[in-house]
């Protein structure tokens, strides 16, 4: 089959300056210094990205995975043009569409109308298939209402659905996404997912896709790379290199804080403090029968009280989704500017012996529009309990989900 | 379509059919522009009628009625407009094509297309500010009973070589502008410097002889002088002087667009 992306010994590296001194005299002796001795002043190479070679062919998806800092973006970057590699070569046979962001480009004094133009050129259409796809576009947006309204009036949630509605009525044989489908409402990601299902599955077109969202990422690539520190280091079935990814880089991390300075967040919401424990036991291992304990604390940085829930989605170690869990169906106050620890638990012989992942913490609003979305944020292992009472060891149970005792009946007939 | 990404393109050429296929991209870039500057606040439309409008009575203040230029038949509101007609151009792309980068930085670090596409976006635009100019010309002129001279039908020639010399002008400035962030704050200083030393406000026969040859450097004057020759009918400067204008205005364009393509392959990079 034809190939759609070659890339061969890709490397980038970037020119980093010595950190700046802190006192202003440092600062102004450093000036001086470079003013009057050579102009070179000691810099130090950062590896963003290192002979990193693949092969796409025409119609594959295939997700690009690691952690923050791998060199996922910079690969993204180097492959739609945004920026040269310090070495190595790319062949790409095909007209490339990029999405490192939605709805670049958008500007907020302009009507819907006029950025879904201004928009869809940037991303490299011509007017003419933009007009012919115009409608198309509205519709799968939703807004028809305020199509002539300035973007500057909407509601974030209309902003961008707009935005990835242009996005998904790209022409183009190659699709490059980049975490766009982290901000949105979760009804709206979904029908995004699903366009992009049927952008690869169907219309055959080949999507590299970068993703923090592993559930999607399965569900879109059969196939993913793996980077780690700018390098390739693993590349195969999607399935594979998920459960390579989870064993590798979220092992066993049962408990996280962070102080103000450090807590990711956005405007809306600050993420203080999560963690996972058994309850009833100040023990830090997991048996099948224990009964776990979830506790979020963040920092609700919004003046206008919100409807606040908290979802996570719990992957096995296979990156399988195990579960949803969600407050949005609990009785929920509203918060604003305060601090807020949300609790729940997992009851005992539910959850089969394995490693567990929540690889989507997310904070919404009114039950569906996503304030911030963590990855990765805890992870655990359940062991099998301990041996019986009796002296007698259970066997090991395969399969995702466990139970104590399955009522049986077995009679003559 | 076939692309090659290598880390030493040979990304110096100027890819025109890469341009023309995103022509539709460099109309909305200046639909856009107009729009929000212009069309969103009345202010906006006043804001291009008050400037030449001030301009032009400030040098009827100081050079018409204090340092007594004497311009002959000439309306002298007629002289400085014709002038200022073809500066508001120059003027336009200089300021808002130098920064134009830097203010697209959003997208330039987010999705690929020429980036030539951003200062030129900017020469569109500046025909409005020229428009609004040109009406304030035409009013003065039925005012003051002025009849164009012959010789307006090489306005088309003279009106090329102010777009060459703006369009080079603004993406030197715009590709030095990213590299070297001080260019931004030195723009507004070299258009206020540059309007004196063009002859918007008096005429360049008033220019000692000695000083020609420096002051013919700035290929505006020679423009200026063209705008007047065909408009007003004033004498234009000798042909050496015009063929030296020329080719500086080649040279800049020919090194601005090497300088450019040269910015443009790690532009992503530094901004």
């Amino acid at each position: 089959m034809a190939l759609a992306i070659k890339a061969t010994g890709l490397s980038k590296c970037y020119r980093i300056g010595r950190r700046r001194s802190t006192s202003f005299r440092d600062s102004v002796a450093e000036a001086l210094r470079t003013l009057f001795t050579s102009r070179a002043k000691p810099q130090v190479d950062f590896w963003a990205l290192r002979d990193v070679s693949f092969e796409v062919p025409q119609g594959e998806a295939v997700a690009v995975i690691g952690k923050n800092g791998a060199g996922k973006t910079t690969l993204m970057k180097i492959l739609s043009r945004i920026t040269e590699p310090s070495s190595g070569a790319a062949l790409i046979s095909g007209r490339v569409a990029s999405l490192l962001e939605v709805g670049t480009g958008f500007h907020p004094e302009l009507t819907g109308r006029e950025n879904v133009y201004l928009n869809g050129t940037i991303l490299g259409m011509r007017r003419s298939e933009i007009k012919r796809r115009f409608d198309a576009i509205v519709d799968f947006s939703g807004i028809e209402k305020f199509i002539d309204t300035p973007v500057k009036r909407y509601s974030s949630g209309m902003y961008v659905r707009l935005a990835f509605a242009v996005a998904a009525h790209l022409e183009s044989e190659i699709l490059i996404v980049d975490e766009v489908l982290a901000v949105g409402d979760t009804e709206f990601q979904r029908k995004c997912l699903g366009k992009m299902k049927d952008v690869t599955s169907r219309q055959g077109r080949t999507v590299l896709f970068v993703s923090h969202n592993l559930e999607a990422v399965q569900n879109l690539c059969q196939r993913a790379l793996l980077l780690q520190d700018g390098r390739l280091i693993d590349d195969g079935p999607v399935t594979a290199v998920v459960s390579n990814y989870l064993h590798r880089f979220v092992s066993s991390k049962k408990e996280q804080n962070w102080n103000s300075e450090t807590a990711p967040g956005n405007d809306h919401i600050r993420l203080l403090h999560a963690s996972v424990r058994p309850m009833h036991r100040n023990q830090n291992t997991f048996y099948t029968n224990d009964d776990i304990e979830f506790t979020f604390r963040f920092e609700v940085l919004r003046d206008k009280p919100t409807q606040l829930d908290v979802t996570f989605h719990l992957l096995d170690e296979r990156g399988i989704l195990v579960l949803v869990a969600s407050s949005a169906f609990s009785k929920n106050d509203f918060f604003h500017n305060t601090i807020v620890e949300a609790r729940t638990t997992i009851p005992g012989h539910i959850l089969n012996q394995g490693t567990y992942t929540i690889s989507r913490l997310m904070f919404l609003e009114r039950k569906c529009f996503i304030l911030f979305e963590h990855n990765d944020t805890l992870s655990f292992d359940i062991l099998p309990q301990p041996t019986g009472r009796m002296g007698w060891t259970p066997a090991q149970k395969e399969g995702i989900i466990h139970l104590p005792q399955m009522h049986w009946t077995l009679e003559r007939c | 379509m076939r692309t090659v990404i290598t880390a030493n393109r040979s990304g110096l050429r100027l890819n025109l059919p890469e341009l023309l296929r995103y022509r539709d991209l460099l109309w909305l870039l200046a639909y856009r522009d107009y729009r929000v500057r212009y069309a969103q606040t009345f202010l906006g439309f006043a804001w291009a009628f008050v400037q030449p409008l001030l301009t032009m009575i400030v040098f009827i203040l100081v050079f018409n009625k204090a340092a007594g230029v004497d311009t002959g038949d000439i309306p002298y509101p007629v002289f400085v407009m014709t002038g200022l007609w073809a500066w508001s151009y120059l003027s336009f792309v200089l300021t808002q094509g130098g920064q134009s980068l830097i203010l697209s930085s959003h997208l330039i670090t987010k999705v690929y297309f020429p980036r030539l596409l951003i200062p030129l976006a900017k020469s569109l635009v500046a025909f409005i500010d020229f428009s609004v100019t040109f009406v304030f010309l035409v009013v003065l002129m039925l005012v003051y009973q002025y009849a164009p001279s012959p010789n307006v039908i090489t306005l088309p020639l003279w009106l090329l070589a102010l777009i060459a010399l703006s369009v080079s002008a603004g993406i030197w400035l715009s590709a030095l502008t990213i590299r070297f962030r001080d260019i931004q704050h030195a723009i507004p200083f070299l258009v206020q410097i540059g309007l004196y030393f063009s002859p918007v406000a008096y005429h360049s026969s008033r220019v000692p002889e000695q000083y020609h040859t420096l002051f013919y450097l700035n290929p505006l004057a020679a423009i200026i002088d063209g705008f007047r020759w065909a408009v007003l009918g004033t004498p234009l400067p000798e042909f050496p002087y015009l063929a030296y204008s020329l080719a500086v205005i080649v040279l800049l364009l020919v090194s601005g667009l090497y300088y450019f393509k040269r910015t443009e392959r790690i532009m992503a990079d530094i901004l």
